[in-house]
Parts: C-alpha cells; sequence; structure tokens
C-alpha cells in the first residue's frame, strides 16, 4: 500500500470511530464525498483503490451508515452498478474482520482441555472460509484496478463488477456460516462483535444485485463472447 | 476493530510482467492456429494430461519451452509470467502439452537452481527443446499424503548411488527419460530428515515399470521398482539430505499454475457456444456463476504467480489456488450436467466433454496434493494448530 493511501486509511479509521457515536456526520466533514473528485475541481483525486481501501474500513467500523453513498455523491449520479462496485468493497472488509475473529476466537477458546484451533474438523472449515474471502479480495482488487484503467466508466468494467459482485454474494453463505458455527453460542449474542459484520454481509449480499441478477446479466454477456471469445475477452481486458 | 489488518496480511501482487503481453499472446495465437493438432475435443480437456511428443518438439522449437531458462542452456532467458502467459493460453487453447509439462514446470526450474553444471548441461538443453521429459518419483506403497514415510533408499558405494524400492502414481513414468526420486540416502534416518532428491535416467538397469489403468481407462500411473539400481554419483541433486526443503518448494510450482482452473475450460467453451446467443435463464445464471468464480481464480493465480516471480514464497496462496481452483472444476461436470439436456452416451462434443470429465473429476483433488492436506496447509498459513 502507498503511503499516501495509509495515511487514508489512518484518517478513515479515526473519521469512522466519531461517526461510529455520532452518525454520518464526521465523515461528511472529513469531506469523504471529495474522495473521487479531481484535484482541479477541488477534490482529493483519489483512485477506485483508495474507495476499495476506505469501504474495506467501513465495512467494519460502520457498517450501517451510508459511507459509500457519500463518496459515490461526489460523481454526482453515479451509475448503479459502481453502487455495487462499492458494496463488494464493504463486503471484502467485513468478511476479512469475520476470519480475524474467527481465528482470534479458535486460538483462545478452549474445549476437551485444549484450543479450538488444534481441532482438525475446525482447521478444515476455517481453510475453506479463508479460501472465499482471499477469492473475494482478489475479486475486488481486480475490480478495482480495472475501474481505474477506464476512468470510472462503470460500462466499461461491467464485466468486472458483475464477476466481482457475483463471487462476493456466493462467498458470503460460506463465510458467514463458518464463522458462526466455529463461535458457537457467544457468536450468537448482541454483545459479541461477530454479528456486527455478519448482518450486514447478509444485507448487502440481496443490495445493489442479488446472485440471480448478475449472473443473468454476466451469462447474457460471457454468450455474446462465444466459448473462444471469452477466454480472448478475459485476457484483452485485462492486458 | 481490526480494519485493514488483513488485507495488509495477504497483500496482492500486481500481475506486471515486461515487454509487450498482448503482441506474446498474438503470435502465440497465431503459432497455435498453424500448428495445434485439431484432434478429438475430449484430448483438449484435462490437456496437461495429453502426451504428444510431436507437438512438444514444434513448441520448444518455437522457443515457448523453458522459456526462464539462461541461453547457455537453451533457454529464452524470458520472465517468469512471460513464461505464465504463454502457459494460460496454451492451456486456454487445449493444447497437448503432457510430454514436456512436468519437465518444464518443475524439473528444469529445480535443475537450474540446485543443479550442478555438469548435470545442467547434460539435462535442459533437451527440456528446453521440448525432447527430454521427467517424471517425479514421490507417492510410495507406504508413503501418499505422508510423505515422509517415503522408503525408497540409495545408498553410496564407491561405483555410484545403489538405489532399492519402489515409486507408485507415478505420471507419465513409461513416456519420460527420466525421473527424479525422491530417496532415503542416510540409513536410519527418520521422517524427512536423511532425504535426498536423485535425477535417474530411467532407461538404467534395474527399473521395471509397469502400468496402473485408471477407472476412465487411460494409463497415466505407473509403479516404478528400483532393483538394486547403480546410478553416478553424479545422480544426486543439490544437496544430500536437503531433499525434503527442495521438494517442498518444487510443490509451490506445481500448486498454482493456471492448470488449476484451466483444465476443465473446453468444458465450459462448449457449454457456452451450445448455450447459443439468447440462452435460457437457467444456462446463463451457471455460465455467468462459472465465468466469475473463473476470472476470479485466475487473479488468484496471478498473483501467486507474481509473489512467485518475486522470489517470495508462496506456499499458503498457491494452496488456495489450488482449492478453489478443484473446487471449481470438480463441480463444473456436475452443474453442468444438472442443466443442460444430454444423455450419457450421446456422441456430440459438448456430452463427450462431459463425461469425460465428470469421470476425471474425483482426481482433481487428489494429484498435487489432496484437499485435506492442502486445506491442512492453509490452517498453518492463518496461525492455527
Amino acid at each position: 500500500m502507498s503511503a499516501a493511501r495509509e495515511m487514508l486509511c489512518d484518517t478513515a479509521r479515526a473519521v469512522f470511530v466519531e461517526a461510529a457515536a455520532e452518525g454520518i456526520a464526521p465523515v461528511e466533514a472529513a469531506g469523504f464525498s471529495l474522495l473521487l473528485v479531481a484535484e482541479a475541481d477541488g477534490g482529493f483525486g483519489g483512485d477506485w483503490g483508495d474507495v476499495n481501501a476506505v469501504l474495506a474500513i467501513a465495512g467494519v467500523a460502520v457498517p450501517d451508515l451510508p459511507v459509500a453513498g457519500l463518496i459515490l455523491s461526489g460523481l454526482g449520479e453515479a451509475d448503479d452498478a459502481l453502487h455495487a462496485a462499492a458494496a463488494v468493497s464493504l463486503m471484502a472488509g467485513a468478511m476479512g474482520e469475520a476470519l480475524g475473529l474467527s481465528i482470534e476466537h479458535v486460538n483462545t477458546r478452549q474445549q476437551f482441555g485444549r484450543p479450538l484451533g488444534k481441532f482438525q474438523a475446525v482447521q478444515q472449515s476455517l481453510a475453506v472460509m479463508a479460501c472465499e474471502v482471499r477469492a473475494v479480495e482478489a475479486a475486488v482488487a481486480a475490480m478495482a484496478k480495472r475501474l481505474d484503467t477506464v476512468g470510472l466508466d462503470a460500462g466499461a468494467a461491467n464485466f468486472e463488477i458483475a464477476a466481482a459482485k457475483l463471487r462476493a454474494n456466493r462467498a458470503v453463505g460460506v463465510v458467514t456460516a463458518i464463522a458462526h458455527q466455529v463461535h458457537g453460542a457467544i457468536g450468537f449474542t448482541r454483545e459479541y462483535d461477530l454479528h456486527r459484520v455478519t448482518i450486514p454481509l447478509m444485507r448487502w449480499r440481496g443490495a445493489h444485485g442479488n446472485d440471480a441478477h448478475w449472473a443473468q446479466r454476466l451469462g447474457r454477456q460471457v454468450t455474446g463472447f462465444g466459448g473462444r471469445g471469452l477466454w480472448e475477452a478475459m485476457t484483452a481486458r485485462a492486458d | 476493530m481490526h480494519g485493514c489488518r488483513d488485507m495488509q496480511g495477504f497483500a496482492l501482487y500486481p500481475f506486471d510482467p515486461p515487454g509487450d503481453i498482448s503482441a506474446l499472446r498474438a503470435d502465440l495465437r497465431g503459432w497455435l492456429a498453424q500448428h495445434q493438432p485439431q484432434g478429438d475435443v475430449v484430448e483438449r480437456a484435462n490437456c496437461w494430461a495429453s502426451f504428444d511428443a510431436g507437438f512438444s518438439r514444434a513448441l520448444g522449437a518455437a522457443g515457448y519451452i523453458g522459456m526462464t531458462l539462461p541461453a547457455r542452456y537453451g533457454g529464452g532467458e524470458r520472465h517468469p509470467l512471460e513464461r505464465y502467459v504463454v502457459i494460460e493460453e496454451l492451456l486456454a487453447a487445449g493444447a497437448p502439452v503432457g510430454a514436456h509439462w512436468i519437465a518444464d514446470r518443475q524439473t528444469g526450474p529445480l535443475i537450474l537452481r540446485y543443479g550442478s553444471e555438469e548435470q545442467r548441461q547434460r539435462y535442459l538443453p533437451g527440456i528446453a527443446k521440448g525432447k527430454l521429459y521427467a517424471c517425479i518419483g514421490l507417492s510410495e506403497p507406504g508413503a501418499g499424503s505422508d510423505l515422509a514415510a517415503v522408503r525408497t533408499s540409495a545408498r553410496e558405494t564407491a561405483e555410484g548411488w545403489r538405489i532399492n524400492g519402489q515409486k507408485i502414481w507415478t505420471t507419465g513414468a513409461h513416456l519420460s527419460h527420466v525421473i527424479l526420486a525422491l530417496v532415503r540416502t542416510e540409513e536410519g534416518s527418520e521422517r524427512n530428515a536423511g532425504l535426498s532428491q536423485l535425477l535417474v535416467d530411467l532407461d538404467t538397469p534395474g527399473i521395471t515399470i509397469r502400468p496402473i489403468i485408471d477407472m476412465a481407462g487411460n494409463h497415466d500411473f505407473n509403479e516404478v521398482f528400483f532393483d538394486d539400481v547403480l546410478v553416478p554419483h553424479g545422480a544426486l541433486i543439490g544437496t544430500r539430505g536437503e531433499g525434503w526443503k527442495q521438494v517442498t518448494a518444487e510443490l509451490g510450482l506445481e500448486r498454482s499454475g493456471p492448470e488449476r482452473y484451466l483444465s476443465s475450460h473446453a468444458l465450459f467453451a462448449a457449454l457456452i457456444d451450445a448455450a447459443g446467443s439468447d440462452p435460457e435463464p437457467a444456462l446463463a445464471v451457471l455460465i455467468g456463476e462459472l465465468a466469475a468464480e473463473m476470472w476470479t481464480l485466475r487473479q488468484l493465480s496471478m498473483s501467486t504467480a507474481a509473489k512467485l516471480a518475486a522470489g517470495e514464497d508462496p506456499m499458503v496462496e498457491a494452496s488456495v489456488v489450488k482449492e478453489l481452483g478443484n473446487a471449481f472444476e470438480q463441480d463444473m461436470p456436475r452443474r453442468v450436467q444438472a442443466v443442460i439436456d444430454c444423455g450419457w452416451d450421446d456422441e456430440n462434443d459438448l456430452a463427450r466433454l462431459l463425461r469425460a470429465l465428470l469421470i476425471a473429476s474425483p482426481s482433481f483433488s487428489l494429484r498435487g496434493g489432496t484437499r485435506e492436506v492442502i486445506r491442512g496447509i492453509i490452517a498453518r498459513g492463518l496461525g492455527l494448530r
């Protein structure tokens, strides 16, 4: 991560702590609606990589606040596909947090005289979960790269946004189920932090296009490419 | 609150090969249009097991094998990520790369890294020409997932190494020139200590190769018996007693490549063509889901290749690629069968690809490390156990 983006992340963390107590006002005051606005127009001139990094934090810290909408408002009437892209970034952050909480829990919680993480059944479950989280992180990074290459033109990044949102949606089931399973009853309480990411994950899965929506759309785009054309399109878009 | 922690822990490496990658792809696609055999469509699935020595020699002559090796050994001195691009193109096209596959992917790089000057000069030019094929002698009857249980022994004598024992599940031994065998060189040693790698010419007296026919009726596997086989001192690759470390590094090359998600690409392409330009909803949904998964796997595989190229050890990332790639490829024929109307014995391309891959699919999460072993590696990487 570049030094500038590290600084942006630090700022976001600090602002979101305030926002968790006071609502969206501190995020507005910090100028996050200017993140994507060009420097020439008085904005920060950030790219989608920056948006992705900030939203990954927001997905954990303030999942109930409309941070993504606020950032996109800087673009005027943002394409709904960009809202879907923003949702994927939130989801990646929340999934990383669910994995982190799960690892911490199984390494700490003792049953049958040893930490849960020593049991192979638990290890294998967490490995499956980690693969899903990595997949979403890879998808979101590639989507961000494409968006930045095409200057945030959602139409030109339609394949990547569809693929990333669909892949993230499909990961939610595995990630939330395993996170709750390895936590046991404590993860189902109001007091414990896990629901602060798992409930938003379930919400974001249905927002800005559910599985059927994106699968249909992507499937139709791919049949338009044809069998060999899919590979040619996929490589041409990334080279 | 943890924020960016996890993302920083597992940063994606940018896939950024030098040179004009679009031109590299275009050249190779043009070459394939001229040289790829127009054989049976089923041969295009799982094509890294399709053996075609004529194709391998032509590919080698065109400079697409041993691409990363130094020029003095007949290599192309290209960047590892340029080789990655070539490999993914060959696999996506379903080219028959099985003959040289292991030599190009693993044995060549291993000889370059650990071999003596004499070994490099002896083997690398043949590998780069697509003429010298290798197999990997790891598993034994008593050592499958538990590789450290290897018992095949090599004793150093005045004349050279004397090898006794047996390897099993050795893919392509009957078609290869050399076997890179993991053997116990230190008498009385236990587990992963005392192991070494020997590069053995398969025409050495005392070696017997017996076929094992798989459930699809194919002959890929073999048993390889060593009965008092004498090989020169110079057969040792790398450091005596360091075989475990060398093999572990080699497996990183084996697990994360594009073959982990492109083996079944011929079926996906046939499904897309069969669906036509106005697909029914169930087909469109499946094609969309498979495309999203494939695209994501490609990102993971490329990022892992970039990390490997940067000289780091992506053991955990490589295992993630293998685990997700295996699941994708294993599920694909089942999911295709669930939505298309086709009989088991139908003879159209889609039906024959589907049948072949349904039957082949159980092996996907066995070869190159079982699913359970791979998940164990990932769990260790997460800080469990």
